[in-house]
């Protein structure tokens, strides 16, 4: 078995958002997390503990106070390699831009020729299932297909790695549910590493091969995690995947009575 | 089977009324009937009344055809809308680029945001002879003014504008490796048009107020000249035929400026 090399790095990384400079807040305290190449992470907690800040600083849109991180990626190190997948595609996408163009914005900033520019769009339309949709505005979509539009357009730039953030958070449990499946097929067809941030303990399970959970901040840090050795495409009534289930949850609960307790 | 029938007799009734529902709409719609009223009312109170207090509305005709039959009304319109214009495109020209740096660069907004708070409470007619003073009795003074009219309008929209626009958007660019000329011009320009858009449609009623106030105080042409000018001679309808005129510019300007944003910016999504 070959060594499997490491994508990130984070040594006791940590955030505090100074509020006077004697009282640091401490958001995240003393993370230490290495996840392999290729590796599906998921980084589960509840709401406000500190998840999405820590998917903020892997992708260099905030900086760690504390700490070191090291994003390894094959050319250089650099922190263009990883692609975001924003929660609310509303937010993210351009709506003055067909879907076409969305995706091959990346391209364009890069001064791409439009004819390659193009080419690789609808590589990454067909792959997303949005053929056919190329022309249309962003506005005209329905809510999981914009998130396609936004997973075609950060594919595009080919990132080695994929920060998502609770991507399929405001779609419809059936929407929710054939995303997830394209998700893992894409994940597996392209080999990208994934870190998928999510507060649904069965997305979490679905999707990832490893999941850390977070607990509740102020002073967040990865309390456990969880390996999930079980095959995909995974189905989520089998009895495997309900022991898996069953532990999380149980944790989520030992957590909970003890903020009752605090 | 009567039931069945029934009902289809009711749909269609339905139907019907729907019709003649949409008809008066469409008649509402082109605000026809409003300007009846309008006239109506005019018509009758003008009668009761004073043609030196208030002409009716044949009068108020007529002294167009007077005005207009030498020219000097187009002239006039000619001027008044010539120096809107100018003032106006030099005031976007001006405003556009200022609200976006006030937008973009955070110290230069500490630095001039509380400047543009308190000047832009100063109304334009304020400044009348301070401009007359500084550029002189000419065209000049009387663009400037409008550019201030207009400055302010355009400069707090489009800065609105950019402030308004998502994180998630300016990440997306920088995540992709954008350079930060390229999400000024990629992605913030585009962001703000709709705003851009809506200040300039406000400042164009802000050029009008300004222009028709500096042609009154100081002019030898123009609507506001002429509006003024009436006074001398007892011309209350030529007063009138001003407020028509200055509405029926604003107006068709207004509209030939969403049609052609409509047409050429549909895509930045511009409210009209």
């Amino acid at each position: 078995m070959t060594a499997v090399e490491d994508a990130i790095v984070l040594k006791n990384g940590s955030k505090t958002f100074q509020e006077d400079a004697e009282n640091p807040v401490y958001v995240l305290e003393n993370i230490n997390l290495t996840i392999k190449k290729g590796e599906f992470y998921i980084l589960l907690g509840p709401s406000g503990c500190g998840k999405s800040t820590l998917l903020n600083i892997f992708a260099g849109f905030l900086d760690l106070s504390d700490g070191d991180l090291q994003i390894i990626t094959s050319n250089k190190t650099n922190r263009n390699s990883c692609g975001f997948v924003f929660q609310s595609a509303d937010s993210a996408l351009f709506p003055w831009l067909t879907v076409e163009e969305n995706i091959s914005f990346g391209l364009k900033m890069k001064k791409m020729p439009l004819e390659e520019r193009r080419e690789i769009a609808e590589y990454y339309i067909k792959l997303t299932g949005l053929t056919g949709h190329g022309k249309k505005f962003p506005d005209n979509l329905s809510g999981g297909m914009k998130q396609r539009v936004q997973l075609a357009r950060v594919l595009a730039n080919e990132p080695e790695i994929l920060l998502m953030d609770e991507p399929f958070g405001a779609l419809d449990a059936m929407t929710r549910r054939s995303m997830q499946k394209e998700l893992i097929r894409i994940w597996r067809e392209t080999n990208k590493t994934v870190i998928f941030v999510t507060h649904d303990i069965q997305e979490a399970i679905l999707l990832g091969q490893r999941i850390g959970i977070m607990s509740i901040g102020p002073s967040s840090k990865i309390t456990s995690s969880y390996e999930i050795n079980l095959p995909y495409p995974r189905d989520i009534t089998s009895i495997e995947f309900n022991k898996y289930y069953r532990q999380v949850q149980a944790h989520f609960e030992d957590i909970n009575l003890q903020i009752e307790e605090r | 089977m009567t039931v069945v029938k029934e009902v289809k007799i009711e749909n269609k009734i339905l139907r019907q009324k729907k019709k003649g529902k949409s008809k008066l709409s469409l008649i509402l719609n082109t605000g026809i009937l409003g300007w009846f009223l309008i006239f109506s009312v005019w018509s009758v109170v003008s009668y009761f009344s004073d043609p030196l207090f208030l002409p009716s509305p044949l009068a108020t005709l007529k002294g167009a055809i007077e005005i207009a039959s030498d020219g000097s009304l187009f002239i006039y319109m000619g001027y008044s809308f010539a120096r809107v214009f100018a003032g106006w495109t030099l005031g976007l020209l001006i405003a556009v680029p200022t609200g976006l740096l006030l937008g973009t660069n955070p110290f230069v907004r500490s630095l001039l945001a509380p400047i543009v708070n308190f000047v832009r409470f100063i109304p334009p007619l304020a400044f009348i002879t301070l401009f007359m003073l500084w550029f002189g009795i000419g065209e000049q003074s009387k663009v400037f003014l409008i550019v201030y009219a207009t400055f302010f309008v355009i400069t707090i929209n489009t800065f609105t504008g950019v402030l308004s626009i998502s994180k998630d958007k300016l990440r997306s660019a920088q995540i992709i490796g954008a350079t930060k000329f390229q999400t000024l011009i990629y992605v913030i320009i585009p962001a703000t048009i709709p705003y851009i858009f809506t200040g300039a449609k406000l400042a164009m009623g802000s050029s009008f107020m300004a222009i028709i106030g500096a042609e009154m105080v100081a002019a030898k042409e123009g609507i506001g000249f002429m509006i003024w000018n009436a006074r001398l001679y007892f011309k209350t309808e030529w007063i009138f035929v001003g407020l028509v005129v200055l509405g029926l510019m604003g107006f068709l300007m207004d509209r030939l400026f969403t049609y052609l944003g409509k047409k050429l910016l549909s895509r930045y999504k511009v409210v009209s």
